[in-house]
Formats: structure tokens, C-alpha cells, sequence
């Protein structure tokens, strides 16, 4: 027989921490999901348990601070496994969360759901984005600061926003050559507007300041209006092609350079992971300051559907700051839906994050409309540049789709199976949908993303059979 | 290549204990607490494995479970994501081994 619970949280990240604790100490009966073997998520990138490091840093100590809080918590935690569909009870209200990892139960029922899942990054096609050598910033980070592996020994990072800085910072100390910083946004001009709002942000700009001169030790540029064009190589990157870039992100023939580089880090922003959200038919909105397709919600950020909360930056890119204060937001709204807390209870812890949730959110617009990545970056791929990774479809093939009368991303995933791959087209919907737009001069926000189906990641066949006990 | 140098954001850092997997029906050496993904890349081990239709040399790109691009065989499990994989004592892996669909 699996458990019934009264809240379901997939996703230990900050948000997803956050939410849970909150939950659990209003006495909310939970269970919350990761896939990793521990909690903790993207940001905080905890060390693999059976390392030990000699220091922490401030984000390392606020990680390992919730990570302890929510062990002593009295919530049923299942890691190392993938929640991989969700779907309604037949009868009563409330959810089946379908779960696979060894050592996990294969369900769990819950009354509400607090998703917490988190974002990926904006993947951008140029020619040679396939080749080994080629990883994300994301990718890079967690090779040198979790793994303690150095992707190669001269890398070019590139792509947009301040993740290139921490990427580039951490390569350089991990001994790695960084080449340059290609930042494909022109930063200045718009960047002054926001100077009032990075007054309250001390903490960042001291992060930012650390990178910038752990770059100027290692003689990096930080070039903006620069990005990489093509990457090169039999097996392996061998070299980029790099060029400046005009203020909507199209190269400009005839200021190419060639870099000698075996890895190039690439890292264009993050896309909320709203992929369990439009399983179970949460609505969604287009918001460009906020990464793209979110979903809506009320001020408890409850979404379109009751007892569904969403949090952190799986509900739209807002740092791990806001995703901290959104999961208390749940984790409190949760605990007052089912009788666990009084409103009042409620009302006065909201109101006394109020000041630093609004300052957290004015910094991530600022964020959102410095760095979205802009709509020429899907000129850098040429005609015979795979755009979906998982069923190797080129952009001629994509084209092609649009041109017979595509206009939605469901429509071209129909008819060339882009999206229809392993990853679910996470690496290809964003860029087929801008195509989409571009083709039919539709603005973003009119090209919905692909309907999503269980299984949310691949699983293994066995766990469909029925009546396998474990 | 794996990183014993230290500085203002990697402080040092002690690994798992040693363990030994085999890569390809060759031994390597590994540390408890790493993914497949780290172990192969610190040895110089970059194709994971070949994409099916144009058998084009792929490896980890996204390294968070996401892309689906790093899959490996493990212990005679297909299609594995070598870093979301930890690594064990005798591991078996075996790198561009076409999938029986």
C-alpha cells in the first residue's frame, strides 16, 4: 500500500527546502522528492557526501544551514529518485505522484503539491554546440566546484548574464585557460538605469567584484557584444569562431576571430522547468523578464489549480534569494489549507518578508530584461545545424515543418519528432518556438510550449509493470 | 583532469575514498562521492556515446540530468545519464555501446 500524504514537495532546491521546513513545522504531513542523493539542488551544488571541504563559502553555509534544517525535519524524503508524472486520484481529490529510483516507493499520494522544480538553461544552437567540449555554465560549475574536474585546459566561455562571470571565475582557479568572456548583450547602455536597484544587492556585487578579479588575474576579457559563432573539431572542440554581435545578438560578418579553445562553456540564461506544471494543467503566461512560459498564481502563489503551489525558479526566474522566500510562501499557504495554521499566523509572517521578497523581485526583473537572451541568437545556427539534440533534426528540417503550416510547437514536434526524444525537448522547444515566432512574425508569447506527457524523463520499463513489489 | 589546485572559491577539498571501475573492459581510477561523468572526464574520456541516426560523438553537455546526452551502460543497464550515475567498487561501464531498442 504507498502513502498518503498531505503535501507532496518535488524538489529540494533552496525553494523546495524552504517550503518543506515551513511546512513541517506547522505540522503539514510531507514527503518531499529529489533526484539527487541528497538535498540542496542547483544552486547550493552541495559536495558529493563522501567529500569534506575545508571551508564554506557564504552560499555553501546558507545550503548546508537548510540542508541540516530539513534533515531534522520530520518529513518523509525520498531522493535519488524521479518524480516522473503526476496524475489526478480517480477518486477523492488530491494527487498520484508516480516515483522511480531504487530504493524508492514506485507512488505517493498527496492532497497538495508544492513544485519546486527548478530551471535549466537556455539552450542555444550554433555549429559544433554538439561536439564534446561544448557544456553549459551550469555544467562547467558543477564539474569544478562539486566534482573537482576540470572540463579541459583553454575554454572560451560564452553566451549571457552573470553565470558566465562565476563560470569563468571558477575555471580560471580550477587552473583552466579561459581564452575570453563573450557576453553576447551590450550591457552598458541599459545597465545604468538599474544602478538604484544594485545598491541593495551588497552581497552580489561583492560576488560579482570576486569574479571580475579572479579575471583580470587570469587575463581574461570580458567582451560584450561578443559571442561564439561555430565550434570546431573532429571528436573534440579543437577551436571557436567567435564574433561581435549587433544589439540583437546577429553576428556581424567580417569581424570573426578564431580561438584555440578544447572547451567552450555556453550559458544563455535559465528557463523555468515548468515541465510537471503542464503535465497536470496548470495555466501558464508568457513573461520574457522571467525566463519565459510561467505559470500563474495568486499571492500565495497558489497556481490555476487549487491545492498546486509553485515556487522558486521553476515558477520564473527570480535568484535563489526569492526562491527562498517563495518556498516559505508555500510551505506557509500549504500548512493554512489544511487547518495546520491560523490566516492571521499566516498574514503576519508574509508581512514581514513583504520588504525583501519585493527587493528580490525588482532584482530579478532587472536581471530578466538586462540578459534575456535576444531573438537573433537563433541565426547563429546555419541550415545543417541539428536544433533538437535527441532526434538529430536540423534547422532546414525545423524550417521546413514551419513553412508547411507550423505554427505551434505540438504541430512541428507531430511532424518531425522534434521534442519527441529523450529529453522531451528541453534542449529544442525554446528554440523551435522562437523560429515558429520569427517565421510567422507571431511575438513569443503567442507560440505555446509543447503538451507534456508522463514520463517527464525516461524511466526504466520495469516500473510500468504492475504488481511489481519492491 | 581532476583539480587539486585551491583558491579564494575552491577551498580544499578531501575526495572519497579510492575506488576502482572499469571503463571499456580497461580499469580506472575513481573517487567515492563522484559521478560517472567526472570519473570519465578526468581520464581524458570525452565520446560517451554516439548519436543514433548520424553516430556523431556526444558527451555530457547540460551535467544535471537535463539534456539526456551524457548516457553511458552501466553494469549492463543501457542509456544511463553519466552524471546523475555515482560511481562503486567494480563498476562496470561501457561508453558508445548502441542501445538494443
Amino acid at each position: 500500500m504507498s502513502e498518503t500524504y498531505e503535501l507532496a514537495v518535488i524538489g529540494a532546491g533552496p525553494a523546495g527546502m524552504e517550503a518543506a521546513i515551513s511546512a513541517c513545522q506547522a505540522g503539514v504531513k510531507t514527503v518531499v522528492i529529489d533526484n539527487y542523493p541528497q538535498a540542496g539542488g542547483q544552486y547550493y551544488k552541495a559536495l558529493p557526501a563522501a567529500f569534506t571541504a575545508s571551508r564554506n563559502s557564504r552560499a555553501e553555509k546558507e545550503g548546508d544551514y537548510l540542508t541540516a534544517q530539513l534533515a531534522t525535519m520530520p518529513a518523509t524524503k525520498i531522493y535519488n529518485a524521479q518524480a516522473w508524472g503526476i496524475f489526478e486520484e480517480e477518486k477523492g481529490e488530491g494527487w498520484l505522484v508516480a516515483i522511480d529510483g531504487l530504493d524508492a516507493p514506485k507512488e505517493v499520494h498527496t492532497r497538495m503539491l508544492i513544485l519546486a522544480n527548478g530551471a535549466y538553461e537556455t539552450p542555444v544552437a550554433f555549429p559544433g554546440w554538439t561536439l564534446p567540449g561544448v557544456i553549459t555554465c551550469g555544467a562547467a560549475l558543477t564539474l569544478v566546484k562539486t566534482w573537482r574536474v576540470a572540463p579541459g585546459k583553454v575554454a572560451l566561455v560564452t553566451g549571457t548574464g552573470p553565470l558566465l562571470l562565476s563560470a569563468a571565475a571558477h575555471l580560471i582557479e580550477a587552473g583552466v585557460r579561459v581564452v575570453g568572456v563573450c557576453e553576447t548583450t551590450r550591457i552598458l547602455p541599459k545597465g545604468i538605469l538599474y544602478g538604484p536597484t544594485m545598491l541593495g544587492q551588497w552581497q552580489r556585487l561583492q560576488e560579482g567584484a570576486k569574479y571580475l578579479s579572479v579575471m583580470r588575474r587570469g587575463k581574461t576579457p570580458y567582451k560584450t557584444g561578443w559571442s561564439i559563432v561555430e565550434a570546431h573539431g573532429k571528436d573534440h572542440v579543437e577551436e571557436a569562431v567567435i564574433a561581435k554581435v549587433d544589439i540583437n545578438s546577429v553576428p556581424i560578418a567580417g569581424t570573426e576571430q578564431t580561438v584555440k579553445v578544447d572547451t567552450v562553456v555556453s550559458g544563455f540564461g535559465l528557463i523555468p522547468n515548468t515541465d510537471l506544471a503542464r503535465m497536470i494543467g496548470c495555466k501558464l503566461e508568457y513573461n520574457s523578464k522571467k525566463g519565459g512560459w510561467v505559470p500563474v498564481r495568486d499571492e500565495t502563489l497558489q497556481t490555476s489549480l487549487p491545492g498546486v503551489y509553485m515556487a522558486g525558479d521553476g515558477a520564473g526566474i527570480g535568484g535563489a534569494e526569492n526562491s527562498r522566500l517563495e518556498g516559505r510562501i508555500v510551505g506557509v499557504a500549504a500548512a493554512v489549507r489544511v487547518g495546520k495554521m491560523s490566516i492571521r499566523k499566516a498574514e503576519e509572517i508574509n508581512r514581514k518578508m513583504k520588504p525583501e521578497l519585493a527587493q528580490q523581485r525588482r532584482f530579478g526583473r532587472l536581471l530578466g530584461d538586462l540578459f534575456s537572451p535576444k531573438p537573433g541568437l537563433s541565426s547563429l545556427a546555419h541550415d545543417e545545424t541539428i536544433i533538437c539534440r535527441c532526434e538529430e533534426l536540423n534547422k532546414k528540417e525545423i524550417l521546413a515543418a514551419i513553412a508547411d503550416g507550423g505554427e505551434s510547437v505540438t504541430w512541428v514536434k507531430r511532424m518531425t519528432r522534434a521534442g519527441m526524444g529523450m529529453c522531451q525537448g528541453r534542449s529544442c522547444g525554446r528554440q523551435v518556438a522562437q523560429l515558429i515566432a520569427q517565421q510567422n512574425s507571431l511575438d513569443p508569447g503567442q507560440v505555446l510550449p509543447d503538451t507534456q506527457r508522463p514520463p517527464e524523463r525516461p524511466i526504466r520499463l520495469e516500473i510500468l509493470e504492475e504488481n511489481t513489489e519492491r | 583532469m581532476r583539480i587539486n589546485q585551491t583558491g579564494s572559491l575552491l577551498p580544499k577539498v578531501q575526495r572519497g575514498n579510492p575506488v576502482k571501475i572499469n571503463v571499456d573492459g580497461k580499469p580506472m581510477d575513481a573517487y567515492e562521492g563522484e559521478t560517472v561523468a567526472a570519473a570519465l572526464l578526468a581520464a581524458g574520456v570525452y565520446t560517451f556515446h554516439l548519436s543514433l541516426k548520424n553516430k556523431e560523438p556526444r558527451s555530457m553537455y547540460c551535467g544535471m540530468g537535463s539534456c539526456m546526452d551524457c548516457l553511458v551502460t552501466v553494469d549492463g543497464r543501457q542509456s544511463l545519464r553519466a552524471c546523475m550515475t555515482q560511481v562503486a567498487e567494480g563498476m562496470q561501464v561501457e561508453t558508445c555501446k548502441d542501445p538494443d531498442l
